[in-house]
Parts: C-alpha cells; structure tokens; sequence
C-alpha cells in the first residue's frame, strides 16, 4: 500500500537535537517508518488479500447463522439483589476509602485505598501523614493487579496437594507447641526484610518462649545496609532518614535514590520540591552524580560522571580527601588512589562546592557500593555539618538474627528440623555458591508462607497461601519510623494467610486471628486499652507521634570508618577482556517478586525503555570493541558460570561494564510472564555468590551472532525533529526567564497577524469564539501543566492511569507491533555533545558508533492528549466520535468510533492509541510471536481466555470508566470520571444554589495524585486563584509545538539545569540548546532575531531553506 | 426463445423494483418503530418475586420514596431496600402474610430477594440520580407516576433522545426541590412556570451538559 506524504511541517526532520534511541540516530529505515507514519507497519492494513477474503466470507456466514429473528432486540432479564439486612454506613455506588499501607523493605508506603462495592481498585498515597505529601510509587500502583492476579497461589499444599486452612492452622499450631516443649530447638525461620512491629514483637516472644529457636533474614537486595552503616559510621544503633528537600548540594556516589533505591517516593518529593523553580533567584539544588550505569537519578544530574563500580570507592575517598579535617579517616584514605581516568578538577570543585553548601549539602552512597563507601559518605556528612540537617539520624535497632549463609550452615549440620520460610524466593534468589535448594531440603519439613507457587515452592512440605496486604491486617513502620497501619479492604480471596497469624501460632499465642494479634501490638506499644486510639490509628492509617526519635548526638566513629576503608575490596580496573557485570534490581519487577503482573512488565523500563524482558546492558564502546550489536545475543561468563542474554547498548554507561536485572529467566514463572513455558527474560541469579551480590569483575562475553527481539518503545510515536523538550541553564534562565516562549516560531510571533486585543490572530476561527455563550462554560475550563523540572521519569504516573483508566495489557508481540495502549507515555530524549559530529544534518548509519553520544543529557516528558482546543483529530472523525465538550475537553464517545484511525494520523503527538483487539477479552500473546506464526490474539474467539481468570482479573477494573473494545481509538480523556465525580459532588452540596464551581484541588487526575514529584498539576483555568491557573502564568511554561495554533490545553514548564560552571564538564549551555543554536542560528535568550544568519529564513535551520523553510 | 422467456418476464424488472422498493420501505419502518426504546421498552411491566404495591405504600400510606430509596441522594444509583428496611414494619404489620414469606426469608437468612430490574442504562451510560433530584429534577419525569403503579412498569423510553429533551431544555422540568419526591406536583401553570424556572436556571447556574461527556466516559 502507497502511502502518500503530507506536506512537511515548518520544522524540517533534522539531525541531532534529541534523539531518542540509538535506531533514531541511525535514521534506520525502521525508524523512520515510525516516525512518518502513526502506527508501524502492518499495523494499520489488513493486507493480505487472502483473509480478507475470508474474513468477508465468514462474515456472510455468520449473518446467515444469527437469522433474523427478534430474539436479540428485548435486552436479557437482569435481577437486583439488595441485601436481606442492610449493613450499616453502605451506600451502593459509592465507594469507600481506607487507609492502608503497603510494605516495603525498609519502610512502607502509606496509601488511602479505594474500594468500590467490596473491591479495591485504586490506591493513592495518603497525604494526612506527616512526611509524606501524597504520591506513591509505581510498585504501589500496580500492587491493585497482584490482589486479582489469577496466577497467585490459590491453595494451601502438602507435599503439594491441596489442604483446607483449618489443617495448615493445626499444623502450625501443633508445630508451635512441638517446639516450644523443645525451647525452639531444631526450628529455624527465614524471613524477608520488612519493617514491621508485629513481626518484631513475634519474633522476641517466639525467642523469649524458645530460646533454641534461629530467626534468619535474607533480601536479595539489601537495603539494610544503609542502617548498618549509619550504625557502624556512628557506633550507635541508628539508621539515616534522608531530607533532600533541604539539600542544596547532592553528591550520589552510584545511589539511585530517585529510581532502584527504597523510598523512592519521599526521596524524589523532596528532590523535586528543589527543582522547580519559579524564577531564577529561587534557591535550586545541584546534583553530582557518580555512577556506572544510567539510571534516573543519573538523568537527572547536573553533572554526571560515568565510572566503573569499583572505582567509585576511589572517587568518595579523593573527595573525601579534600573535605575531611587532617585525621585517623583522612589518613586511612591515603591509601588508596586516585580514580582512573577522572579530571582532577572534577574532584576539586565538586568538594568545594559541598563544602560551600555546608549544612545543605549531602553525600548518599549506593546499594550495590561495599560499606566503605557509604561509611565515607557519613563522614562526608558528618564533616559537611548535615547531620541532623540533610540527614537525620535515627534510632533503629539492630535485628537479632542471622544471614542466610549462617541458616545454609545450619542446614548442612543438620540442626534445623523444620524450616518456616515467611515470604522471598530463596530458591531462586539466594547466593548462587550456596546451593539453596540442596541446602533446603536438609530440613526435615519446610513450611513456606508465599504468594506465588514459585521454585521455592517445588522444594517445601507445606506451601500457604499469603494474603495480599490488602487482603491482611498488619503494620508497618515508615522510612521515619511511623508506625502505620495495614488494614484489609477485603477478605482473602483465597482464603490466604497472613504473616501475622502464622507467627502468633507458631509462638503459641492464644489470640491468632490477625486483626487481634495487630491490636495487641498495638496496645502494647501504645500502652493502652483505648478503644479510640486504635479506631483512630486505623482512620488517619498512622499513629501520631510515633516516629522515631531523632539522633542528633552521633558523632563518627574514625576508626571504624578507617577499619572499613582498610578491608574495602581492591578495585580492578575493567577492561575489554575482564569486564565488570553490575547485578541490579530491575525497575518494575524488583527482584523477580513483580515478575507476573503484567502492568509492569508492559511498563517501559524507565531508561532504557525495554518492555517484557531484561537484557544486558552495555555501552556503545564496550559493544564496538567486542564487536556485538543490539539485540545480539551473548554468552556471558562470569564467577566461573555461564549465561546467555541479548545485549543492549545504552548510551552513558561506564565502558567495560554490563549490567543487568534480577528477577527475570524464571523457571517457574506466571503465565503473564511467560509464553507457552518459556519466561520473559534471562535470569542473572545463578552468576551471583555471596561475596560479590552487587558487582562480579573479570566478566567475559562473546557474541553468538543470534538476535533476540527486544521489545523497545523508545522509538514509537517519536516526534522528529522539533524543540518539544525546552530547558535552559539556571544562569539563562535568570537572564532571560521568558526563554521557553523564545524557541521556534514562537519566538515569531511579532511577525504574524494579531487582532483587535492585540492577540495573535487565530489561523482556524475556532467554532468558540462564533458562539461562546452556548459552546463555552463559564464556569469550568479545564487545563494541566506538567513542570518537566519535577519530572525524573518514574513511571508511577503511567502506572496509575493504567489502573485507574482500565487500560489493557496487549502483550509483547504487540508491543513490538508498536501497539501499546498506554494513555499516558514517558517520552525520554537523550542529547549528546555535537561537535564532534561531522554534519549535524545527516543521520548516517555510523553516527551511533560515535563517541559524542557516550555522555547524553537526558529528559523525560510525559505526553498525553494535550486537549486542544483546536483539535486536528476532531475535524477528521467521520462520525463525530471525538468532539470537544464546553469545558475544553477533547472527548471519545467510544460507541460511535467506527476505528477508522483518522484522528491518529492527524494527531501531532501521536497520544491516540487503537484497539486492534479485544485485549480483555482475549488471552494476550505475552512474547514475541515468531514470523508466519499467529498468535492467540489473531485466532478471534477461537481463542477463549479462561472464564475464571477473566472474572477475577474483571475485578480489578475501574466501574467508571467503559471497557473498550475492539476497533475503537481511546485516548487520556483528562479522566473525564473524576472531573464529573467533582462536579457532581460540589451540585449536590450546592442543591437550590449557584455555588456549582469544583473547588481547587477536588479533583486531581490520577496521574496528578500518584506523581511523586507533584510534577502535573491540573485544574480549573477559569479560577484565578487555582494551582493551574498560577503556574500557567510563570515563565517557563510553554506549549508543546504551538506554532500549529491548536492551543492545547496541557502546557509544559521548561527544565532548568543547575550546572556548576567550575566544573571541568560545564557547558554554558544545555547540550539540546546548543543544536538548536547550532541548527537554526537562533538564540533563545537573546533579543529576538538575534543570531539569525544574513540571507537565512527565520529560525530555519540551515539547509532546510531549501527545503522549504516555513 | 419465446418459449422460455414468456411475456410477462418484460415486467419482472419493473415489479422487483417497486417490491423491492415497497419491501425495503415496510423493512425500514418496521425498524424505525418496533426496534426504538418507545417500542420496545415502555411498558415492560415484568413479574416481580413479591407483589409489591408502590400505589398501597405512596398514594395510600403516603411513604416518602426516600424511606426505601435512600441511596437515592447520595449515589448515581436508587437502591431496592435491603429486607430489613421492609422488616422495620412488617415485623408489626401484616408480619405472618404468605406474600411476604420471601421477604422474611430474605431477612432472616440473608439471600437476596431477585427483583427483576425494570429501568436499566446501557453499561456505557453513567447516568447520576443524586445530581439530579437534589438539584430539582424528580422522579416522576423519567420512571413516571409510580406512585399510582401497582406494579412497575417502564413508563419513559430513557433513551438518549428522552435525556436530551430536558438537557436542552431544563426550565420546562425543573421544581422547586421540595416537591421533588412528591410524583403528584404539576405546576399550575406550565407556561408560568417554565418562565420562573429560566431564572433558577440562571440562579442555580444550571449547565445540563448536552456533551457526550455528560454520560459517556
């Protein structure tokens, strides 16, 4: 099929600017036929003339089947069943909130869940506690489809057949009993990390009743090391809780705080509370970043340093060397060297710029550094003043209990008869050197409490069933150690145990029923009876005044940070034969737990935007030296094993370093995350031993010379070409804070016709402005501002439209057909430094294999309907089926959508997604379909998903909003639910009034609710006084391409960076400003017209003149 | 030839045009009224599992319809009451009848009594009581004089075409908010009425949206 092309856009499709993947660079004829047409190929024609033979074949038949009898015009009968007593407080079809939280490793994340009819269905964090300003993380917003997941375990086992619940309470009972006559002796309990009262206060009775009795505790990855050096570093049992709203100066040493660290909501809240910025003057922070891999805080530095693993102990100790006062550390630092390759001044001026910001400044070190490194960092802190400032100190007690290694002995000495697992995957996660399945099986009887039946589960007597914590009453202490409740918002659907009841049975308490063992803790730690304060613990969801007490009289311990330093490993320098493997925990999945819901296995991983599998990543030196390309397949040697992986080239890696994910290659996987047996991705477990979890030097890889198809979303619905992603340097900024409107023909607009109010004249009379008093409402006008300074790229807001919108997973295939269906994408943009490139206008095959792009500056934007008001999709629909309603929203009347996908190619932003199938309906091809095989989804409704599976994942579906079915286009309806939700609630408050306009705030979209940078902010543009309203009127916001006239509703403010200009690295400019210099001889911060190159068209770039110009 | 094509074939093209033509438009008509919400919905008085009299309980007894219907101002969806609401006084009144044993039943053993649904939306439509009786709009306009009802039946089409009749024009349905509950209100005078309400149109800022946003989401 010939397709014809439009006439170009004023903007020319250029070279460099942004790119957004390295097949972009390469202008591969792939992506270009993403980029000209909207959907990729095939995907928009049924071409093959033999089926829609057939198609219109069957069709006829099936007419003729169905005959014309009436039967279908009466709609079938439907009974309403109303309760036979009406249950106090319930009112049908209004749903109810709870406070909740969900746990996490260190801390928790505390939420108001929504039930809707017995179901819950959406989680937001709960802003009432104090600390946390609202917002979650994506884990959370995805947590919703692991309660309906049809694969979670749905049975207790014995020796793996089915056993009623009342048997497993027995035998834990029993067991209780058998070993407490024993004083414990002989039982042994794995947990994973969690930070929760009631384990605590179980775990000391059930040590205080049976003396004998070994608690251990294992995480793949380890959080807790952050607690144990803050204790180590100060001599005292405390842990660090972080306050980056108050930094001004952050160094990260290889911590991810804003992405694969715990605690990522808190940390990037306060992070972005430092960047967006209203004006110049307004304090902002900077953030130095040292790391070996790209990651999200790394995208968001204002200097960044790509280093191998190892040597980022050698940079802390040089930096170290510069800040801290003549001593026993400064002295034990000597010792090392300095880092390979590094500028001095680097080191220089990053440390006179902490140390200028004394107080304000803070240093984190990451999970996957040796303890000598975060012990260095504390000194850093302890000696930049931020104790009690950026960093607080407080208390946390050391648990008494003992690492898996210790338990693995235990095992082989026979000393352990049964073995209680409380949830993790040991199996699958534990040192592979350990050899854990073997090691397990020496325990008489292993009981393990899980929410999957995984590898674990092949190799234990008894499998239960774990309840969702939303199923489960429990607590949980936050990151600042309030305790927070986690009450059920239903009753387990599979009649699953919770952590709480298996404990107290096992420690022989007479109360076991979970919501009277919480309460217990309860009254314990209150010490009280109060019936009040516990209903209102369970109200607000926290208690007050429970965190923990702050430190603030630590002092470091010099030696034993000098000790540390001393036995901290010898780092190797990687080279292309001995290269470094970095293990780390992957983005959505964690550390496998996460490896069946589907949500966040469609989830683009933040950075490198990989979708249903992990791979090995690379940078684009490594993977020239060794000769391999993208999405090769390799064979990868390390700590003496083997595995194979494809490989995936990632521009701002350390060179010579490999990383990859844990979690993925499952041998027992879901089926969400397998296809016909065969799971998602390669599993990096079995090359990782107990002395190096985070970092293996001397890996080999060789090339098989194989492709495996990755499905990578980084090139869809790319925008070629234009300044989508404004941002400028604080310094710019403060010269010129109206730069954002300065770009492209924007900054033209003194060239074009204005009317009579001296505004530019409209290119479209939009059917408004004819007819106002009846088209336009006068009291609502809906508009959203998203602040691209705030914005790091997590993904909890993609996540949480996922959940609230009813957005189906399409699975890999179609992914890979580019056909993902999410409303609301992460659009992330690299640019590098361009003046090694040898004409920025060509995108030749070779440019990727250039060093420019080893060091990119990258952005993150999300993108949605921009609800023009001049929308080009609404004047190409046939059937009226997208059409603006008075309030400024482009709307979808799903029913009348004939799929003719007009309005998708006529969409600038490409945010219009098609339904190819019936997603829901049908079972989802989650990996990739070889060619010339069909997949399930094709076989129509051969292909039956299970009817039992399809009800329970049916439940976890928002009653709001319409299920969408085959043929339709859907897009982000400015979550239409929500706003009419308001509107409806402020009417009826308002009854015999005119008091009908929504109050700020009374609605957030869910993007808004979930981001934790508070980055989208949405409203009514009619009120003043509104946050939109506000925000809109600063400086930095801008329209995405405006010169199309369409005035879109969503408007974005532009990135400010704060580069140090000391710095050895210091650009004067952002590396995408300096293109756009480059490119179009115009200067954004200059008077307008400044710049402009004799004899050149405005703003065109040169070259594109002839081209046509504008 | 003659043979096999006699005569009167040379009309046959004539005649299946004007059949086809007469067949098309019967066909076209008959969809055009039995297949419309008017046709097929109103009326529809389906056999209810307790012979429930909304004429006995409103127009005798007087009960308000919110005694029953008591979600009705606080959520999108008018509840059939729980069985209990019904054993508030039938423990007393009538309480050993045979045609209340299903509602006893109810009550005691919790199993929901199946009253048919007889005023249902498409999935598609997100139609909201509590918006519109507490902003003056009654019952009586879209489900009808149930109070004189001994059974319900579907009284309205509640098509969309219905909806957007008031939608386009709200002043002609609006009451004043205490009469809305009362199903035997009529104004005195319509025009007169239809006059004062253009102004509480004006006052109570009344937009009834005639976006698909309005319903459709």
């Amino acid at each position: 099929m010939s397709k014809s092309i439009p006439p170009a856009s004023p903007e020319p499709d250029l070279g460099v600017r942004y790119w957004r993947g390295l097949d972009d660079r390469s202008g591969s004829p792939e992506f270009q036929a993403l980029v000209e047409r909207e959907f990729p190929a095939g995907a928009s024609e049924l071409t093959d003339p033999a089926s829609r033979r057939d198609f219109v074949k069957l069709m006829g038949a099936s007419l003729a089947l169905a005959g014309f009898g009436l039967t279908g015009c009466r709609r079938p009968e439907e009974v309403l069943q109303p309760f036979g007593r009406q249950p106090e407080g319930y009112t049908h079809g209004v749903p109810q909130y709870y406070a909740t939280a969900m746990p996490s490793r260190t801390g928790a994340v505390p939420l108001v869940a929504k039930q809707h009819d017995g179901r819950p269905i959406k989680v937001e964090g709960n802003d009432q506690v104090p600390g946390f300003g609202g917002g979650t993380d994506l884990f959370a917003q995805a947590s919703i489809l692991d309660l309906y997941d049809p694969d979670r375990a749905r049975r207790h086992t014995r020796g793996g057949n089915a056993v009623p619940v009342v048997q497993v309470q027995d035998f834990l009972s029993q067991a209780g009993r058998e070993a407490a006559a024993k004083k414990g002796a002989g039982l042994a309990i794995l947990t994973d990390h969690a930070a929760s009262p009631t384990r605590e206060r179980l775990l000391g009775l059930i040590q205080q009743r049976m003396p004998e009795a070994k608690v251990y505790a294992y995480e793949p990855v380890d959080f807790d090391i952050h607690r144990r050096a803050a204790s180590l570093a100060t001599g005292r049992a405390v842990g660090p809780n972080v306050r980056l709203e108050r930094a001004r100066a952050i160094l990260s040493l290889d911590a991810d705080f804003l992405g694969t660290e715990n605690d990522g909501g808190p940390m990037t809240r306060g992070f972005a509370r430092t960047r967006k910025v209203s004006s110049g003057h307004d304090p902002m922070s900077r953030l130095y970043v040292v790391e070996p891999l790209l990651t999200l805080t790394g995208s968001s530095a204002d200097h960044r340093l790509r280093l191998a693993s190892g040597q980022v102990l050698l940079l802390a100790a040089a930096i170290a060397r510069e800040l801290l006062p003549d001593g026993e550390v400064k002295s034990a630092l000597a010792a090392l060297p300095a880092p390979a390759g590094v500028d001095a001044r680097w080191i220089t001026e990053c440390a006179a710029d902490l140390s200028a910001h004394r107080g304000r400044a803070v240093v984190l070190a990451g999970i996957r550094q040796p303890l000598a490194v975060h012990l260095i960092a504390h000194a850093l802190n302890a000696s930049l003043d931020g104790f009690g400032k950026t960093v607080t100190l407080i208390e946390a007690p050391a648990p008494a209990v003992g690492s898996l290694a210790d338990l693995a002995k235990g095992l082989d000495a026979g000393q352990v008869e049964t073995l209680v697992i409380l949830h993790g995957n040991p199996v699958l996660t534990a040192p592979a050197d350990l050899d854990w399945a073997r090691a397990q099986r020496k325990a008489r009887t292993v009981v393990r409490l899980g929410f999957y039946e995984d590898e674990t589960t092949e190799v234990c007597d008894w499998h239960l069933a774990a309840a969702h914590y939303l199923e489960s009453w429990g607590d949980a202490r936050a990151s600042d150690g309030t305790v927070l409740a986690v009450q059920p918002l239903i009753a387990p659907l599979f009649g699953g145990l919770t952590e709480a009841e298996v404990l107290a049975r096992l420690a022989g308490e007479t109360a076991t029923r979970p919501h009277e063992v919480i309460r217990a803790t309860f009254f314990t730690a209150t010490g009280g009876q109060s019936e009040d304060a516990w209903e209102k613990f369970l109200y607000l969801g926290y208690l007050a005044d429970s965190a923990a007490k702050p430190v603030s009289d630590a002092v470091i311990d010099a030696t034993a940070v000098s000790r540390e330093i001393a036995v901290a490993p010898k780092p190797v320098v990687p080279g292309k034969d001995s290269l470094d493997l970095v293990f780390t925990r992957d983005a959505k999945i964690d550390d496998g737990r996460h490896v069946n819901n589907t949500w966040l296995q469609e989830l683009p991983d933040p950075v490198t935007k990989l979708t249903w599998d992990n791979a090995l990543l690379v940078s684009r030196r490594t993977a020239t030296e060794l000769g391999l390309v993208n999405s090769e397949l390799v064979r990868l040697q390390a700590n003496g094993r083997e595995m194979t992986a494809p490989v995936w080239v990632v521009p701002g890696m350390a060179d010579h370093t490999l990383a990859i994910s844990l979690g993925y290659g499952r041998t027992k996987p879901g089926r969400g995350a397998s296809f016909k047996g065969t799971s998602a991705g390669f599993n990096a477990y079995p090359l990782r031993m107990s002395a190096t979890p985070s970092l293996v030097s001397g890996a080999k890889v060789t090339g098989t010379g194989e492709t495996f198809r990755l499905a990578v979303t980084q090139s869809h619905w790319a925008m070629a070409g234009r300044p989508i992603v404004r941002e400028a340097n604080l310094e710019q900024f403060k010269a010129k804070p109206d730069f954002a409107r300065n770009f492209d023909l924007d900054a033209h607009v003194g060239h074009i016709p204005h009317d009579a109010n001296g505004r530019p004249k409209r290119v479209y009379q939009h059917a408004w402005e004819e007819r106002p008093d009846e088209l336009k409402s006068d009291i609502h006008q809906w508009g959203m501002v998203v602040d691209l300074g705030g914005c790091t790229g997590c993904g909890a807001c993609v996540m949480a439209c996922q959940a609230e919108n009813n957005i189906p997973v399409v699975g890999k295939d179609q992914v890979l057909r580019g056909r993902e269906m999410h409303w609301l994408r992460i659009d992330r943009y690299f640019t590098g430094m361009a003046e090694g490139v040898r004409n920025p206008l060509v995108a030749d095959e070779n440019q990727w294999k250039e060093d420019w792009i080893d060091d990119p500056q990258v952005v993150n934007q999300p993108m949605m309907c921009q609800h023009c008001e001049n929308a080009p999709c609404e004047s190409v629909c046939p059937v009226n089926a997208t059409v603006h309603d008075a309030e400024g929203l482009n709307l979808m009347a799903y029913n009348r959508c004939i799929g003719t996908r007009y309005c998708a190619n006529n969409c600038a932003w490409k945010v219009r997604r098609f339904n190819f199938f019936d997603y829901n309906k049908r079972p989802i091809d989650y990996a990739h379909i070889k060619d010339g095989m069909r997949g399930n989804l094709y076989k129509g409704p051969l292909a039956k998903r299970d009817a039992a599976d399809q009800e329970l994942v049916r439940m976890a579906k928002n009653p709001d909003v319409s299920v969408r079915m085959r043929g339709v286009m859907e897009k982000c309806t400015f979550c239409t639910q929500r706003i009419e939700g308001a509107k409806i609630a402020q009417k009826v408050k308002a009854g015999a009034s005119g008091d009908v306009q929504v109050r700020d705030g009374a609605v957030k979209t869910a993007c808004q609710q979930a981001c934790p940078a508070e980055a989208i902010v949405f409203g009514n543009l009619l009120d003043p006084g509104s946050r939109v309203s506000q925000l809109k009127k600063q400086s930095r916001n801008y329209e995405v391409l405006g010169f199309l006239d369409n005035r879109a509703r969503v408007t974005y403010l532009a990135r400010i960076r704060n580069p140090n200009p000391k710095m050895p690295d210091f650009r004067e400019f952002p590396l995408s400003i300096e293109d756009y210099q480059r490119l179009y001889h115009s200067n954004p911060f200059g008077a307008h017209g400044a710049g402009h190159a004799a004899g050149d068209g405005h703003a065109a770039p040169a070259g594109a003149a002839a081209k046509g110009g504008h | 030839m003659s043979e096999i094509f006699p005569k009167w074939t040379n009309r046959l093209p004539g005649l299946v045009l004007v059949g086809g033509a007469l067949a098309s438009t019967a066909a076209l008509a008959g969809v055009w009224y039995y297949f419309t919400p008017k046709y097929t919905r109103v009326g529809y008085q389906p056999v209810q599992p307790v012979g429930f009299s909304h004429a006995i309980h409103v127009d005798q007894l007087g009960m308000d319809c919110r005694y029953c219907h008591n979600g009705v101002e606080k959520s999108w969806f008018s509840n059939i009451p729980a069985a209990s609401t019904c054993m508030n006084c039938h423990n007393q009144v009538l309480a050993q009848d045979p045609k209340l044993e299903l509602v006893r039943q109810s009550y005691f053993t919790g199993e929901p009594i199946p009253w048919v649904q007889v005023h249902k939306t498409p999935d598609y439509v997100y139609f909201n009581h509590a918006v519109h009786v507490n902003r003056g709009v009654s019952c009586v306009h879209c489900h009808g004089q149930v109070n004189k009802m001994e059974e319900v039946s579907h009284a309205k089409p509640l098509s969309m075409g219905f909806c957007l009749e008031c939608h386009r024009n709200p002043a002609a349905y609006l009451r004043d908010p205490k009469d809305v509950y009362n199903l035997d209100w009529k104004p005195a005078d319509p025009v007169a009425h239809e006059a004062a309400m253009l102004q509480v149109v004006h006052d109570w800022r009344v937009r009834s949206s005639e976006n698909c946003s309005a319903c459709h989401r």
